[in-house]
């Protein structure tokens, strides 16, 4: 009887620990593949800081373009242009287009035809066809609806 | 087994974590960041960051804050007064629960809340890359069973299995690794985007009661924001004479601004606003809005919100009957606690150092992950086993110990070296496994010992013989030798070779310091002994080989010295340092006769090296490969690692 019981405590403690190994087996293979998978996140997003805070420098030009028509200043804005569209940088295209919430963010209702983007408040840009930025626009509420 | 999550489902945001290798790490959502915020537009079925995007087009079908009614019946003061502050409808449901309308189809809040809940499942099994079945969720430490109960029930409506509901406060209270206190007293001070709650909580025997909960539902983040856009406004209107909160494209780029300029003087003391053309001036010149914001002026401008939270703690330290004195952990909960004010506000009425280490918007799902933790039987102190407590070596030639695998190694380790043979022709080394930090075989505890034969006969040194030590995260021990020659092997498999009590680690430990310098002694004497048996060894060789090439007299003054090196070699208690001056004296007579012998040779390349130096060559780690004539004990021998 004794040692039955004695046999028993150490089957438990056998599989508690077999128990506990593959656990952190498996916790470690995990990892392994979450590295990889974030070594490979990081070499296409680790511009992604600097990228972000450079579009709001990009949409101040992009108003003092409008203000100034000055084509020194658009020949600018188009080399800007240029370099975050070789690191992979995007515009996401809203004017016109049917709202959409997974890269638009609606800030109003504005007149216009129903759940399309009558104007951009702030343009969104993708990065490696991922969100840098969602594009701030506002939408039409079309005619029966009412606008204050 | 799969893993416990734990979920902070917020009023405004939620935050999951889970535990990892014994810590607790925050789920990412698949939006990539660590908040969710807690909104739903059931009709679409979008939720988080996607739902709130869409909220202004759509605010009759978006929910949001419905944490708000969790549990709670239709006549509710909390229910009518949401019905204010919201766009969506609520109505009364089944038993006069408060349940909400959208797109003509009426959803409970638990409803609502699991569609946030399968979010959180969704993405933490992206993350984990497995299924997830159980969860810990957090809920305010007033919600009395009913809103409890609607929470567990949002859990299982979103396909998991809620293992514990937990307090908010006593999460963060886990977070902070407070539940080995014994009998303190706690408050949990949480400010987050739209809510405050102060709570008093009392530690005993690792169970975590509440005293009492004071707060204001309708107090965050969000105000401070509005204070600073309405400061913009009234500057940049005194300046220019327009109001930009007409205008809702420059409103909303000031908003950004204004919460911009809020996270960073957390950090800086002075920031700046600049916002080139944010609108037109009355002859349609383009205005800019360009203004400095100092730390001290945010302060000024929200100094009666800061204070505002006051009154509830105050009230609250009534109800739990505590003094303020008596408070001896103050925890801080939710992005809000970050403003330097704050934490200054809440350090003077406490008179103490407030707790901030860990994240204020991720401190409650990571106090939820370690509860999550300790159900599923990771978090447990026994994981400290996972490294040897001790010391694992071998005995090598004069009773020394060589260590194999060093005391804290993570396992399950495997490491290999080669040792050798002490004598020549020696056909059998014995391995003797000890376990301990002392120097010395002999003070360690031997845990077994075997002998790998049939070694060809050989020079001392020459042969090869790998020793081989593998422990397994089951704290079993292999020990494999074997001899590189033959491809011949032993082994031996100890069990328990991690298996100690703290006791029993302890005592070896303080063993091993108290013997420290005694066993650096015992060792250095012993390695002083098997050098000088090497040099004899040596002298007897090289006297032998010469033969009649050296002078007679010469050879009797080196015999001398080995007779005199041997006497003291066989007298019991001669000193390290007696030994060494004799062997030094042996070394210079021996020195003599191999210079006389280059000297009294005509072509000296026929010569041999000079022998006199043979010891070292033949040991290149002094300690180790010395010889010692009587093979039968102490047979190993380091050579090479």
């Amino acid at each position: 009887m004794m040692s039955k019981k004695k046999k028993s405590a150490s089957q438990d403690k056998i599989d508690e620990l077999e128990h506990k190994w593959k656990r952190a087996v498996a916790d470690y293979a995990n990892l392994e593949k979450r590295i990889e998978k974030e070594k490979n996140h990081f070499i296409k997003f680790s511009n992604a800081q600097l990228l972000k805070k450079l579009l709001p420098i990009l949409d101040d030009l992009e108003l003092c373009e409008n203000h100034l028509k000055d084509q020194g200043l658009t020949m600018i804005l188009n080399k800007l242009k240029e370099i975050l569209k070789s690191e992979g940088v995007e515009e996401i295209k809203t004017q016109g287009e049917e709202f959409n919430p997974e890269i638009m963010e609606a800030m109003e209702i504005i007149e216009g035809p129903k759940n399309k983007v009558i104007e951009v408040v702030s343009k969104g840009y993708l990065l490696e066809g991922k969100i840098l930025r969602v594009a701030k626009v506002e939408v039409g509420g079309g005619k029966e609806k009412e606008i204050k | 087994m799969t893993k416990i999550i734990g979920i902070d489902l917020g009023t405004t945001n939620s935050c999951v974590a889970v535990m990892e290798a014994g810590k607790a790490k925050v789920i990412p959502s698949a939006e990539g960041r660590n908040i969710i915020p807690s909104v739903v537009e059931p009709v679409k079925n979008l939720v988080g960051e996607v739902a709130k995007r869409q909220m202004v087009l759509n605010p009759e079908n978006t929910v949001y804050s419905v944490k708000r009614l969790m549990g709670r019946r239709f006549s509710d003061a909390e229910v009518k007064k949401s019905q204010k502050m919201v766009v969506y409808k609520i109505k009364e449901g089944k038993d006069g629960m408060a349940v909400v309308e959208v797109g003509g189809k009426t959803y409970t809040p638990q409803e609502i809340s699991a569609k946030i809940l399968a979010k959180c499942k969704s993405d933490a099994e992206a993350f984990l890359g497995e299924k997830v079945e159980q969860a810990v969720i957090t809920v305010p430490a007033y919600f009395d069973d009913a809103q409890r109960q609607a929470t567990k029930q949002a859990g299982e409506i979103a396909g998991l299995k809620v293992e514990r509901i937990i307090n908010e406060p006593t999460a963060a209270s886990l977070a902070y690794g407070l539940e080995k206190k014994k009998g303190e007293t706690i408050a949990v001070y949480d400010l987050g985007g739209g809510t405050f709650d102060i709570s008093i909580l009392e530690i005993g025997e690792g169970v975590f009661e509440v005293k009492a909960t004071n707060g204001d539902t309708h107090l965050g983040g969000d105000d401070f924001d509005e204070r600073i856009v309405d400061w913009i406004a009234e500057e940049f209107k005194k300046e220019q004479g327009v109001d930009l909160r007409e205008d809702k494209q420059a409103l909303q780029r000031i908003r950004d601004a204004a919460e911009k300029a809020k996270i960073e003087l957390s950090s800086a003391q002075e920031t700046e606003i600049s916002q080139p053309y944010i609108t037109q001036g009355k002859g349609g010149q383009p205005l800019h809005l360009t203004m400095k914001l100092t730390r001290a002026k945010l302060e000024q401008l929200a100094g009666d919100l800061i204070e505002k939270t006051m009154k509830p703690v105050e009230l609250c330290l009534k109800d739990a009957k505590i003094k303020v004195s008596d408070v001896e952990q103050i925890i801080l909960v939710g992005g809000m606690t970050r403003m330097p004010k704050v934490y200054e506000t809440v350090k003077k009425f406490f008179n103490k150092e407030p707790n901030r280490s860990v994240n204020p918007d991720e401190v409650v799902a990571v106090g939820a992950a370690i509860q999550g933790g300790v159900l599923g039987g990771e978090v447990k102190d026994i994981l400290l086993l996972d490294v040897t407590p001790l010391t694992l070596g071998i005995e090598t030639l004069g009773g020394v110990r060589t260590p194999l695998i060093d005391r804290n190694t993570t396992i399950p380790t495997a490491k290999s070296q080669i040792f050798s043979t002490a004598a020549d022709n020696q056909t059998q080394v014995e391995i003797n496994v000890l376990q301990g930090e002392r120097s010395m075989a002999v003070d360690n505890k031997s845990l077994g010992r075997f002998i790998l034969d049939g070694i060809p006969p050989a020079p001392r040194g020459i042969p090869q013989i790998e020793v081989a030590f593998d422990l397994d995260a089951n704290g079993i021990l292999n020990v494999k030798a074997k001899d590189k020659a033959t491809n011949k092997e032993q082994v031996i498999t100890i069990k328990g070779a991690v298996g100690l009590s703290d006791e029993e680690v302890k005592k070896a430990q303080a063993e091993a310091e108290k013997y420290a310098e005694e066993d650096r002694q015992k060792k250095e004497l012993v390695e002083a002994k098997n050098q000088a048996e090497n040099l004899v060894f040596t002298a007897e060789k090289t006297l032998k080989e010469a033969g009649d090439k050296v002078k007679s007299e010469d050879k009797e003054k080196v015999e001398a010295e080995i007779k005199n090196v041997k006497d003291i070699l066989a007298k019991e208690g001669s000193g390290k340092e007696e030994i060494e001056q004799a062997a030094n004296k042996l070394s210079e007579e021996l020195q003599k006769v191999g210079a006389a012998m280059y000297q009294g040779k005509s072509q000296p390349s026929e010569g041999q090296p000079t022998e006199g130096e043979a010891p070292k060559e033949e040991a290149p780690e002094d300690k180790s490969a010395s010889a010692k004539a009587s093979a039968d004990k102490a047979e190993e021998g380091e050579v090479v690692e």
